[in-house]
């Protein structure tokens, strides 16, 4: 009964752009075991995933609506962008969101200026720059601990 | 006051655009990521040229598209085209963009996504080369309304089956109809009971595509 259930609740993901990130969560979601589809325009970027990934690829260029039919878009519960260029990210989560339907978007921009066109459409997003900002914020605030102390001694002197 | 249009992108197409544009008395702004292409453009008098990404916030925010009636995209890439009439609207409140888009299939889906205009340049040109090629005795087609209509002008040679025909007589698809005959100078509506007579000049309206069959139909060719 157990693997009947979990298989039935199986999420579908698409992920277009095989880069670094592309490929490592393509890996962590098969490793969950979901069914998950590489998607890239260039066929040598799938070497990125390493042997052990049990998902699909798909050679194909993401801005393309024939290309995200094969990949059966239209049937995808999470689609994640992830392409090295901001626009084609822009272009294809609205597509994904607009023409297919697909609930679930997360598209990554580099440039956070971008963010208002998609907050309108209910697009996620995710900004690496702002990430790593909040990421060595808290490093640094975890840090002052000595520095502060640093502070104190100083000040009782 | 002088009407504002801004031009992002593009190279020859933007160069023509821009030239026709102040000659009819806008204000142009073209915005150019190639450095080269900007000393292109700058040679052009009354235009100012701005050189940076056009997908940018802030390159258009130094264009001054807020201030702008109208903004066209002729970048040669489909997204960028998006995002920057996106941002034009989104962000700037430009009351009309305008893109132009490479693959026909994302039209409609241009559209959709709120531009005001787009213009596919490959479906222009094919249909423009389809006209030429197999209709020599077309004078005109003008398509109306997205291309959906199409409006005709075509001569009937002496050589043709329906010259002698009544109206009701020839076989024409069904969404065609024959709107109006040029004869001698003199213009008629037609009727079903009207002859077509050599040297006629049968101004057709035409939705779906159909011109093509009608015509042949009317000059058996």
């Amino acid at each position: 009964m157990g693997i009947f259930s979990s298989k039935k609740n199986k999420t579908h993901t698409i992920i277009i752009g095989c880069g670094r990130l592309g490929a490592n969560l393509a890996n962590t979601l098969s490793e969950e075991d979901e069914n998950v589809l590489i998607m890239d325009k260039d066929k040598d970027a799938f070497r990125k995933l390493p042997l052990s990934y049990g998902g699909l690829t798909l050679t194909g260029d993401g801005t393309d609506f024939d290309a995200l039919q094969e990949a059966q878009i239209a049937c995808a519960d999470v689609v994640i962008v992830v392409t090295n260029n901001d626009n084609t990210n822009v272009m294809i989560a609205q597509i994904a969101h607009e023409v297919y339907h697909v609930k679930r978007v997360i598209a990554r921009l580099y440039d956070p200026e971008r963010e208002c066109i998609y907050q309108e459409f209910g697009i996620d997003t995710i900004c690496p720059a702002v990430l790593s900002d909040k990421e060595i914020d808290a490093l640094l605030t975890k840090i002052p601990a000595t520095v502060k102390k640093f502070e104190f001694t100083e000040e009782t002197k | 006051m002088k009407k504002r249009v801004l031009l992002v992108g593009g190279k020859d197409n933007a160069r023509s655009l821009a030239l026709s544009l102040i000659k009819q008395g806008y204000h142009i702004t073209a915005v150019n990521d190639t450095y080269g292409d900007c000393m292109k453009l700058a040679e052009i008098d009354n235009l100012v040229v701005i050189n940076g990404d056009g997908t940018n916030p802030f390159v258009l925010d130094d264009a001054h598209a807020m201030n702008c009636d109208a903004a066209i995209a002729l970048t040669s890439k489909d997204e960028d085209n998006l995002v920057i009439c996106e941002l034009c609207k989104k962000q700037f409140h430009v009351k009309k963009t305008i893109s132009l888009v490479s693959d026909p299939k994302k039209t409609d889906f241009f559209y959709q996504m709120g531009v005001d205009s787009v213009v596919c340049a490959i479906t222009a040109v094919t249909s423009i080369m389809e006209q030429q090629a197999f209709m020599e005795k077309m004078e005109n087609i003008l398509p109306q309304g997205e291309g959906q209509v199409q409006i005709a002008e075509v001569p009937i040679p002496g050589t043709a089956p329906v010259v002698g025909k009544k109206l009701w007589e020839v076989n024409l698809p069904r969404e065609v109809i024959i709107g109006c005959i040029l004869r001698g100078g003199k213009t008629m509506i037609p009727h079903g009971n009207t002859q077509i007579l050599t040297d006629d000049v049968l101004v057709l309206l035409s939705g779906n595509n159909q011109e093509s069959d009608a015509i042949r139909e009317l000059t058996g060719r």
